[in-house]
């Protein structure tokens, strides 16, 4: 009785957490399109390189608290200089050219992580207090994924107060409705440009480190997640912060229970979902996303 | 769409005749290639591009001619493949061109009906939509193993004798005759497409590239059009798949992932969008990227994804857009 609690428990920590992830990756490529109408594919990359910054930071012996708080940042710079050379000079062309350039892109970030850090799958190492598990009422919860819950909390309750209280935040909220508006306001739309891309960087990099002791890490960690961070966005419909929420929660349990149960085909599910939503809902569950 | 193609004008005469004598003495060179160089790494290598230039012309149709983008147009080639590859090993004869006639019908069966669906949408919608039956498809074959193989992917399959009108001309195990077969094949194909395209067909579905609603206007069932678009596209791919599964003997699910996806928009880029001969260009020029920098050095991705985000920003037309500007001397 005890085995199917615990059991059971574990599926839902697990597509909590796993969920968690897909949120705030999905949120990044969310804000990057919205403002910029670029769909960026090398987001999962951005995501495998957080997670390695991640370990070779705790390789140095460095808190993975701190770890957490630094990596993503580091992944924010790297964003703000492919956002400077390679994405800037092609913004304004059609969607297809953007597409094969971050393609390209994902290529090249691939390519760097092997070079830098091998092909090997690495462990992330986690401090000792977060290694443990929590007993209550007899039932055993891993300290870790319910710290990353929090976490993962935390970041979206930063995100909503950064998008609704801060004016950078308001701008971009304003720029994604009516970009010629905001411009013609006397707001610099580069910084608007500029500080949306860094921030889904900085959003894909966070989901990165929590992801590392997780799943591990690879060069390929991203290619995966990717797709599903996809299946978030249309199934929530794209723009809709309420709509990605719900559907990350939604691809983070179908997909753990693929995993618990053998139903090799609970992802066909899942895409037949995303087609049948793009075809007779195209702006998500909600009906709050939007497509150009 | 507008910046990205070839605008659709009359060709002048000495200029057709310019493209058609460099198209012969080019199908002449490559026929006689297997000749003169017996190394069977290049024969195979060209053999390849063939049929990725193929494909990649079948994704130009879509993309470059109806404005559609696919990002998994491998599973056509994929599915074809896996298809061809199962009548080889279970059929009743080890017949190719049964082979072919059930590879390309059946992949149309399945290709047909999807493309209905997605022709009512368009645009980012439409892409994300061949991802998501992409995925299907690609998840499918991972996953099946008791037909597809699973990942070790359908092995053992037997070569089929190649034959021409009931005259047999010997084992598709050898790879001379193999590239001979391919190339004709991929020659025939080319020169059909290039007929419709260059057609008042071709003609409706540039027109719904540029303006879909002005093209409604004007009476044109666009859902129609989109939908032939398609399945031309599609068709056109299958016969890449068998004659893939010709040349590999083998096929596995990794040919059917988004990233072999993406890839062939990779090509069609490359070569340039628009142009139906470019696709094959930007075929060749990647798969010998691939090829080449691979054997160089272990980090081939990096170079690879350098080279794609510089032609991305500086020649965002490709090979086609190149050779444009350089015929006509001006910029851009």
């Amino acid at each position: 009785m005890t085995g199917i609690f615990s059991s059971g428990i574990d599926i839902v920590l697990n597509s909590l957490v796993l969920g968690g992830v897909f949120l705030i990756i999905a949120i990044g490529l969310n804000i990057i399109y919205g403002l910029s109408r670029i769909m960026n594919l090398a987001h999962g990359s951005l995501y495998a390189l957080g997670a390695y910054f991640g370990f070779s930071l705790v390789s140095l012996k460095i808190n993975y608290l701190l770890a957490l708080l630094i990596a993503p940042l580091i992944v924010g710079l790297v964003g703000l200089i492919i956002e400077r050379v390679v994405i800037a000079p092609v913004r304004s062309r059609p969607i297809v050219y953007t597409l094969i350039l971050t393609y390209g892109l994902m290529f090249f970030l691939d390519g760097i992580i092997k070079y830098f850090w091998g092909k090997e799958t690495r462990f992330v190492e986690l401090p000792a207090f977060l290694k443990q598990t929590i007993s209550v009422a007899g039932f055993h919860y891993p300290a870790f994924r319910l710290a990353t819950l929090l976490i993962i909390a935390a970041v979206m309750i930063g995100l909503m107060l950064l998008l609704g209280k801060t004016k950078i935040g308001m701008t971009m909220r304003a720029a994604s409705q009516i970009p010629e508006m905001v411009s013609v306001l006397g707001i610099n739309m580069t910084v608007v440009h500029i500080s949306a891309f860094v921030l889904g960087c900085i959003l894909a990099g966070i989901a990165g480190v929590l992801a590392a002791p997780l799943f591990t890490v690879y060069p390929i960690m991203g290619h995966q997640v990717l797709i599903s961070s996809f299946v978030v966005i249309v199934i929530g419909g794209l723009g809709s912060l309420r709509g990605a929420v719900f559907a990350a929660l939604l691809i983070g349990a179908v997909q753990t229970l693929a995993e618990f149960f053998i139903t090799d085909f609970a992802m066909v599910v899942v895409y037949m979902l995303m087609a049948l939503i793009l075809v007779f809902m195209p702006r998500g569950l909600f009906g709050e996303g939007k497509f150009e | 769409m507008k910046s990205g193609t070839t605008s659709r004008s009359l060709i002048p005469p000495q200029r057709k005749f310019f493209g058609l004598t460099a198209g012969l003495i080019l199908v002449a060179l490559l026929a006689v290639f297997p000749f003169v160089v017996s190394n069977r790494f290049y024969i195979r290598l060209l053999n390849e591009m063939f049929i990725y230039g193929l494909l990649a012309m079948s994704l130009d149709v879509l993309l470059g001619f109806t404005g559609l983008l696919s990002f998994m147009h491998t599973s056509y080639l994929g599915i074809a493949a896996y298809i061809a590859g199962l009548v080889l090993k279970h059929g009743p004869q080890k017949s190719l061109w049964l082979a072919l006639l059930v590879g390309v019908l059946a992949t149309q069966v399945i290709a047909v009906p999807v493309g209905w669906v997605q022709v009512r949408t368009g645009g980012l919608p439409f892409a994300l939509l061949t991802l998501a039956f992409g995925m299907m498809y690609f998840t499918v074959v991972w996953k099946w193993y008791g037909v597809t193989g699973g990942d070790d992917g359908l092995m053992g399959i037997p070569q089929p004798d190649l034959s021409l009108f009931g005259w047999v001309l010997g084992n598709s195990g050898n790879p001379v005759l193999t590239y001979l077969f391919t190339l004709f094949i991929v020659v025939i194909c080319f020169l059909v497409t290039y007929r419709i395209i260059r057609s008042p067909f071709g003609a409706v579905l540039e027109s719904i590239r540029e303006n879909e609603e002005r093209a409604a206007f004007i009476g044109i069932n666009v859902r129609r059009y989109k939908l032939l678009g398609w399945t031309l596209a599609c068709l056109l791919a299958s016969v890449a798949g068998v004659l893939f599964i010709l040349y590999k003997g083998y096929i596995g699910p990794t040919t059917m992932d988004p990233f072999a996806g993406a890839a062939v928009l990779m090509m069609v880029l490359l070569g340039g969008m628009g142009s139906l001969w470019g696709a094959f260009i930007g075929a060749g020029l990647f798969i010998f990227m691939q090829d080449y920098i691979s054997t160089m050095t272990e980090h081939w991705e990096i170079f690879v994804g350098l080279i794609v985000v510089l032609l991305v920003i500086f020649l965002p037309r490709g090979f086609a857009g190149l050779v444009d500007r350089l015929r006509n001397g001006e910029k851009g």
